[in-house]
């Protein structure tokens, strides 16, 4: 047992920027419901150094909240050469979706690519699935 | 542009339902009029992936019921589309991009995920008529985005202009500034001398296209930015938009209200008069979060699956309706769930492309479901 037990996850403030993945597209055309579809959708990709701030590693779960909602995605390094400490990416899905907030001060459209969440390690945890997430 | 994938199918097809019981569509289709009729401002969404003609039944539909109208346009290509309706705009067809493009810019999309067959259709791969020697001599690709997508790999580092997030509008004028040969300078200190090179590959296009992409979207508060480089760019050169619209015949619908109401989305009807009242307060974001909706019929979209949650949970507590070839999100909490024919495999009809075109959908496989126009007008005649 050492002392580390006794300390809370480290929380980190990241934006989220969503995007578009072939694969994970072509999963939901199968079906929405299918492991596949969830194993590429319920991801975060993290820049190496968060990864270490979060005390975690790649492909460990972690807790994302915003606001009153939260989901346990798989956190994975981006493998994006250039560096994006601060910034997250999140394949668009009702994953992405379930911490976008609907205020859109009146325009009627959501910041879908630009939104801030508290990211947390969830170790042992497993995903949400797509139904536990209403 | 969905390929493969789409026409295979869905592995669990949609089964009609009546309050989560098995029924058969007669009952479906009583029930869902019903819904319809109770209902004080019904919302009629989705539409992205319906024909021209279903949408056709969807409008009358919403007119008779005084429906509210939306589709997916209303949070993502919607601004695009109605300036280009409006001639605001300078747009050419998909084939005009094969056939002559020589400078083709991606501004906050990756078709190369998005749109998998774009570049090799149309926009980079193809020989077009003007461009015999192809992507290797006559074609140049430029991405501008916040980070290095697939596209941007293929653009290669000369073609590819990385911004900060937010960083869009700033960029544009900061080619305006380039193209006026005056220096360009931004907040993020950008290379003044990449935005140059970028600027002269701009002027010297024969024929360019602006791929304009969500990410591009989603950071302006507004289009004037755009407006200003396109205006500057016609000036100097010769340079068209394509909105890099995602489902497959969401044009068609924004094309269809347009002609019915002047309105491309965001409508709702007055139920005696039949006229069109448009806004952002009858968005579907907006209508759902004011609840100012008391049931919905959803036809060829998912919004449960991709409204923010707190819009998609109030949907999916009041009276829904949801036809769609395949099960999805929104058919798990609908009440009543019809399947239809998938578009462009079961049954045919008619779409509009990302690029305006009309097109033509064969039926290329035999079914027993009735088509989505075919839904859509018995529930009009229940009604």
């Amino acid at each position: 047992m050492g002392f580390g037990q006794f300390l809370a996850a480290p929380e980190l403030k990241l934006t989220i920027v969503t995007y578009r993945d072939i694969f994970q597209n072509s999963a939901l055309e199968v079906s929405r419901f299918d492991e596949k579809y969830e194993e590429l959708s319920a991801i975060i990709k993290l820049d190496p150094n968060d990864i270490s701030k979060l005390v975690i590693k790649d492909g460990e779960t972690v807790t994302v909240k915003s606001g009153a909602e939260k989901v346990v995605v798989k956190a994975q390094i981006s493998g994006y050469e250039e560096k994006h400490e601060g910034v997250a990416y999140m394949v668009n899905s009702p994953w992405s979706n379930a911490l976008i907030s609907d205020n859109t001060h009146g325009t009627g459209v959501p910041s879908f690519k630009n939104f801030e969440v508290v990211v947390q390690s969830a170790k042992g945890e497993k995903v949400t699935g797509i139904k536990e997430i209403f | 542009m969905k390929g493969v994938a789409r026409m295979k199918g869905c592995s669990s097809p949609l089964e009609c339902t009546v309050e989560q019981e098995a029924a058969d569509v007669d009952a479906s289709i009583e029930k869902a009029a019903a819904i319809l009729k109770d209902a004080k401002n019904p919302l009629i969404f989705g539409h992205g992936n319906s024909s021209s003609e279903a949408q056709k039944v969807a409008i009358e539909i919403a007119k008779r019921t005084g429906a509210y109208i939306d589709d997916t346009s209303s949070f993502c290509q919607g601004p695009i589309i109605e300036a280009i309706l409006q001639e605001k705009l300078k747009t050419c067809t998909l084939d005009d991009v094969r056939d002559k493009a020589d400078v083709t810019v991606f501004w906050g999309a990756d078709p190369a995920n998005s749109h998998p067959r774009h570049l090799s259709r149309y926009s980079y791969f193809p020989r077009g008529k003007e461009r015999q020697r192809g992507w290797e001599e006559d074609r140049t690709l430029i991405t501008v985005d916040i980070r290095k997508s697939d596209t941007s790999e293929i653009a290669g580092n000369s073609g590819f202009f990385q911004i900060p997030i937010k960083g869009d509008a700033e960029f544009m004028n900061a080619l305006v500034d380039g193209l006026s040969s005056k220096v360009p300078k931004t907040s993020f200190n950008f290379d003044k001398k990449k935005i140059l090179e970028l600027s002269n590959t701009l002027k010297k296009a024969k024929f360019g296209v602006i791929g304009v992409g969500l990410g591009l979207l989603y950071s302006l508060e507004e289009l004037e930015p755009l407006f200003a480089l396109m205006d500057k760019l016609n000036s100097v050169s010769n340079f068209h938009i394509i909105p890099m619209v995602g489902q497959y015949n969401m044009r068609g619908f924004n094309h269809n209200l347009f002609e019915e109401t002047g309105y491309i989305n965001r409508v709702k009807f007055d139920i005696e008069s039949g006229q069109a009242k448009h806004g952002a307060e009858y968005s579907v974001v907006e209508a759902l979060k004011e609840r100012s909706v008391d049931a919905a019929l959803v036809i060829g979209s998912d919004p449960l699956s991709s409204l923010p949650l707190p819009v998609a949970r109030y949907l999916a507590d009041i009276p829904l309706i949801d036809i769609d070839p395949c099960q999805n999100l929104t058919a798990t909490k609908a009440n009543v769930t019809i399947p239809c024919a998938l578009g462009g495999v079961e049954s045919g009809g008619t779409a509009v492309r990302m690029d305006g075109v009309e097109i033509e959908l064969k039926q290329i496989v035999e079914t027993d479901k009735l088509s989505d126009k075919e839904v859509l007008t018995r529930i009009m005649e229940a009604l």
